[in-house]
């Protein structure tokens, strides 16, 4: 899984600042469709067979690493779905009998510390980023998610679509309740 | 013995609790929430005395693997030994208190504190000391400064518990006839069961145990609270529990375990039709290991929490802790267990299914979470902190004419395995020993 991800060594080459300038913009464009609540737009972005995977952090000392250092694929996870997963969350959302999304959840998401290199093959990018997500429900309360993010994106009939999506945060205890986002 | 954990002293019971916590009446209030001289005796007379859930065997297979987890706020590091035995220590430095184990899992030979560097080995025993000249020249006797053990560890089919007080009776005692209902999850086919690998750990601005109390008899939230997730999982609304024929509630000791007899009502809330078809596969042989009643309650619709903090449902598969840290706050840490002998195609959807419906991004478990945080909250008002609270339902439903082990009420939409959870809280923090506590069990201590 992840082979492209996971592969630290290989030689990577940086698209074009134009390239570069619409893929950001793309990122941008996926995050505030969530802050609109615009789920059904968003799950329009994914690629059919989307990985999306926000591995478990485990707090391990270095001798005694797992496959991926602080996580490994066979281990607990926040998000390890297909399609098919994330279409069913974004239909909780949509319930209206969700009744901790009533008053609204308000969500202002950000992605920064962009990088964008040519994938494995053709109209295929590897994407760097760093995220951050604020929540704020009810009348006080406020969660703030901070996270490193390398997806995998590919242009499809003239569409970018995110085809690899992993999530790591530093956190190894979660520091609020839910994520009742994405990421 | 000068390893063993000293035993604490025990503060004077609360006055008042009576207002409270009324269980004959069917009443609790808020306040038992949200204040914090009732939290320092729950540290002190619950998680200081009872048996407490630390891992799963099959978590440190090996010697020397280990985990670290707390039993109340108290830090401890749970270790396999050479013997196969396992060692649950204080993971706090004999020198001056420093964490001594700083990460959550792992395998080593030993630990050695980060401030003086005093070193111990798998079994505790201090081993050595950065400059150790020094210490002979103090007299210094190293047999006594190990790591401290807990007074008692023992386990049950996979499930290793400890507590800190000798005075405690067995774990076998302790979950008394509990045993027979938990086999229905932990021992339904040769091999028992495994966790899955890792631990997720979120935070709840909620009180701990009104998220046990969930777990220990409370269905009835179900149909409505999840009724977004299930229509989401499932395109529909979940079962109609009153539709159920036959349920029961049952607990014993504060444990409670409620429960329908629908094999596959809680497996089939992950959407993943091949799990129910495993769990109707292997049912007969757990017909005939266990008997046909158990084998309907192998993915039912249910839930159990073992006193005081310990919870699971079988179907969906997670295990929790409620971990208490203050009145108002808790850390959740969750495990997904699975059968050892099970496939690892269909182990591998219950991790996914587990995570899916009951973690931080479960779509069942986010609705739960906002209902506790304000069933605290609500409680920091003072007036509103006095309100009684009706925990009243199915008064009237003990189950007298039955086989089953344990004290048996009729109908899983029953508030009578909530009732004898907070009676049990109630009578702990009146006591001052497990000799002072008052035995409230009426039913069969073993299966007929
Ligand atoms: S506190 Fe551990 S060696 Fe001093
Ligand atoms: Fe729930």
């Amino acid at each position: 899984m992840n082979v492209q991800i996971d592969n630290q060594t290989e030689q990577l080459h940086p698209v074009s600042f134009e390239q570069h300038h619409k893929i950001s913009c793309f990122l941008a464009y996926e995050y505030r469709l969530l802050d609109e609540e615009r789920f059904d737009d968003w799950l329009a972005l994914m690629h059919e067979d989307i990985h999306y995977w926000m591995p478990g952090i485990e707090n391990r000392r270095r001798e005694n690493l797992l496959e991926h250092g602080f996580y490994a694929g066979d281990h607990m996870a926040y998000f390890d779905d297909g399609l098919r997963d994330l279409t069913r969350r974004v239909s909780r959302f949509k319930q209206a009998s969700a009744w901790a999304e009533n008053p609204a959840t308000r969500n202002v998401h950000q992605v920064s510390n962009i990088e964008v290199y040519y994938g494995e093959t053709d109209g295929e990018y590897l994407v760097h980023s760093v995220i951050q997500s604020v929540r704020s429900r009810g009348l006080d309360e406020q969660y703030v998610i901070y996270g490193r993010r390398t997806d995998v994106l590919v242009q499809e009939a003239g569409q970018l679509k995110i085809k690899q999506r992993l999530i790591l945060i530093p956190n190894a205890t979660l520091t609020c309740k839910n994520i009742n986002t994405f990421l | 013995m000068s390893n063993i954990i000293k035993t604490i002293d025990v503060t004077d019971s609360l006055e008042n609790l009576k207002d409270v916590c009324d269980i004959e009446n069917g009443r609790i209030a808020g306040k038992i929430f949200y204040d914090q001289a009732i939290y320092e005796q729950e540290l002190e007379k619950i998680f200081a005395r009872c048996w407490l859930f630390v891992a799963h065997e099959s978590q440190i297979p090996n010697t020397g693997d280990y985990v670290t987890t707390t039993m109340g706020e108290d830090e401890v590091i749970v270790i396999r030994q050479k013997d196969g035995g396992i060692k649950v220590f204080l993971n706090a430095c004999p020198h001056r208190g420093n964490k001594v184990c700083f990460a959550e899992s792992g395998t080593t030979r030993g630990f050695i504190c980060n401030y003086h560097g005093w070193s111990f080995n798998v079994q505790g025993n201090l081993v050595g000391q950065h400059e150790s000249g020094i210490y002979e020249a103090s007299d210094f006797d190293k047999a006594k400064w190990g790591l401290k053990e807990v007074a008692q560890v023992d386990s049950w089919k996979g499930l290793v518990f400890a507590t800190f007080d000798p005075q405690a009776p067995t774990l076998q005692e302790y979950l008394g006839p509990m045993t027979w209902y938990l086999d229905a999850l932990f021992d339904n086919q040769e091999g028992g069961t495994e966790f899955v690998g890792g631990c997720i750990r979120s935070t709840y601005d909620c009180n701990w145990k009104i998220a046990a109390e969930n777990f220990v008899g409370d269905i009835l939230h179900a149909g409505w609270t999840h009724d977004s997730a299930a229509r989401a999982m499932l395109g529909g609304s979940v079962a109609k529990v009153s539709d159920f024929e036959e349920s029961y509630s049952v607990n014993w000791n504060g444990h409670g375990y409620e429960f329908a007899l629908d094999t596959v009502g809680n497996v089939a809330v992950l959407g993943e039709s091949a799990l129910n078809k495993y769990l109707h596969t292997i049912k007969p042989s757990v017909a005939e290991r266990l008997g046909e009643f158990r084998s309907n309650m192998i993915g039912a619709v249910s839930s159990c929490t073992i006193f005081p903090n310990f919870s699971f449902l079988a179907g969906q598969n997670t295990v929790r802790v409620w971990q208490p840290r203050g009145p108002n706050k808790i850390e959740l840490f969750t495990w997904v267990v699975v059968n050892k002998s099970a496939p690892q195609e269909i182990k591998e959807k219950w991790r996914k299914g587990a995570m899916m419906t009951f973690s931080p991004t479960g779509v069942f478990e986010m609705d739960d979470g906002e209902n506790w945080e304000y069933c605290t909250k609500t409680a920091k008002g003072r007036v509103t902190a006095a309100q009684d609270l009706y925990i009243g339902l199915g008064m009237n439903s003990r189950a007298s004419d039955t086989s089953l082990p344990g004290n048996v009420f009729k109908g899983q939409l029953n508030e009578a395995n909530a009732r004898a959870y907070y009676q049990q809280w109630f009578d702990h923090l009146n006591a001052k020993s497990w000799k002072e506590l008052p035995n409230r069990n009426f039913g069969k201590q073993e299966a007929e």
